[in-house]
């Protein structure tokens, strides 16, 4: 491997790293509005997002089982979907997660 | 959508019991919707080979199940340090030994006889089974003492109760512990004393027995003797001045290597030509010599393999003394 790939390969593990945290926060935030799965996708690839399927699902499954959403199964174009929505302690959740972001952020801001 | 209902079932069969239908019907969703996309912006039917294609981009079966299941590992981030560090003791200090052990058992003239001919054949056939089998069983006990380890630290935290208090000084890398150059010059005289003594070889305190040496003996007195005050020699300079140089490993070296030689060749040389018992007949005085000898060739692996750890750790410390030292074993040696 050339120094490149490394430089390469190591900003890509850090891109995902940062992103990790993100995608938590963007999800919730997605789902202010009920969703199923393919069109919370959808909505966040549009917003920059972009992750895949594989990642996103367990990452609903946890967030539900954490009981910060709520899901149910209804049908929709003749096929049967699974709704996901914020429960009231996931609204909680996102609030705070929200002003810790802003800190961060403004954090992150000054240190620059 | 053979292909399809394929890749779910497959999905399936590694998830848990209670969880299956549900996850697979949402997989099934999300994929069946992605191909639906895929077909618009197509304007036909997708082939089997494209669906193919996709599905192998979305994963292997056993991969994406196990994005579903909780992170599991055998032994953790934790312990793995530990565990590592412990199967290096294990293999340094018991497989390294047991394997050398088993190499001069099969390098006696016992095990030769016993296998004629073919003994090379026998040997490395032997040797290989066997060390595999031990390393197998060593290597899967200290994994299994991890994992239960592992398994009792998740359920209380253990490895959170410490005290910084009880942390091992600092070692200086290359510094000679003055005790134990005390302990090894004091040895090496009494040695050195108990050679020299006229009656010798004998056993301090018993003057019931005494040895009759063959002419063979006279090559192990002045190569041990030249040994043991090859040390002492080495025992004051390590006093003097407490660390090793490369010089001072190389003498030790050479000197431990010597006796190792000298011991080996000591327990196939049939040095007793008589042993005298007080109150038993001297004409058994040969056959009891010859028994002695008979249970020096015993000890001949156990020298052998002895010898090679030995050397072994001698040409490390060659290599270490070899080593710049790190700035913190600087900084430790300039502040005693």
């Amino acid at each position: 491997m050339t120094p490149s790939n490394d430089a390469t390969s190591s900003f890509e593990n850090l891109k995902l790293e940062l992103r990790r945290g993100c995608l938590v926060l963007a999800v919730l935030a997605e789902l202010r509005v009920e969703r199923y799965g393919y069109t919370l996708r959808k909505a966040l690839g549009e917003h920059g997002m972009a992750i895949d399927e594989g990642t996103l699902y367990p990452l609903l499954r946890r967030l539900e089982t954490q009981g910060l959403l709520v899901s149910e199964w209804r049908e929709e174009d003749k096929r049967n979907k699974r709704f996901y929505s914020l429960s009231r302690e996931g609204r909680l959740i996102l609030k705070q997660l929200l002003a810790e972001w802003q800190s961060l952020n403004t954090s992150i801001n000054e240190i620059l | 959508m053979d292909l399809l209902d394929r890749y779910l079932h497959a999905v399936k069969f590694w998830l848990p019991k209670d969880q299956e239908q549900d996850i697979t019907a949402e997989l099934s969703e999300e994929i069946r919707s992605q191909l639906e996309e895929r077909e618009a912006a197509l304007g036909r039917p997708l082939h089997e080979a494209e669906v193919a294609a996709f599905l192998k981009q979305m994963g292997r079966p056993v991969v994406v199940a196990n994005r579903y299941l909780p992170q599991q590992s055998l032994i953790g981030p934790a312990l793995f340090p530990v565990y590592k560090l412990v199967l290096k003791i294990v293999g340094l200090f018991y497989l390294v030994p047991w394997t050398l052990i088993l190499l001069g058992t099969m390098l006696t003239p016992g095990y030769r006889a016993a296998h004629h001919g073919q003994w090379l054949l026998s040997a490395a056939l032997s040797f290989g089974y066997s060390v595999c089998f031990v390393v197998f069983v060593v290597t899967g006990i200290v994994t299994l003492v991890f994992a239960v380890l592992e398994r009792a630290q998740a359920r209380s935290p253990f490895l959170g109760k410490w005290d910084p208090a009880k942390l091992p000084p600092v070692r200086v890398r290359n510094r000679v512990p003055r005790l134990s150059s005390i302990i090894d010059l004091v040895a090496n005289v009494v040695f050195c004393l108990w050679w020299l003594d006229p009656r010798s070889p004998s056993i301090p305190g018993i003057s019931a027995i005494e040895f009759s040496m063959t002419p063979v003996w006279r090559v192990f007195f002045w190569g041990f003797l030249l040994v043991a005050l090859a040390k002492i020699a080495l025992d004051v300079a390590n006093l003097r001045q407490p660390y090793w140089t490369r010089g001072k490993v190389f003498a030790r070296l050479l000197a431990n290597g010597s006796s190792s030689v000298l011991f080996c060749y000591l327990c196939r040389a049939q040095v007793f030509a008589g042993i005298h018992l007080a109150h038993v007949p001297p004409e058994k005085a040969p056959a009891i010599a010859q028994a002695a000898n008979g249970w020096l060739g015993v000890l001949f692996p156990y020298a052998f393999a002895a010898g090679v750890a030995i050397a072994g750790l001698d040409l490390y410390r060659l290599y270490r003394v070899g080593e710049r030292a790190t700035p913190l074993a600087q900084r430790a040696v300039a502040s005693r």
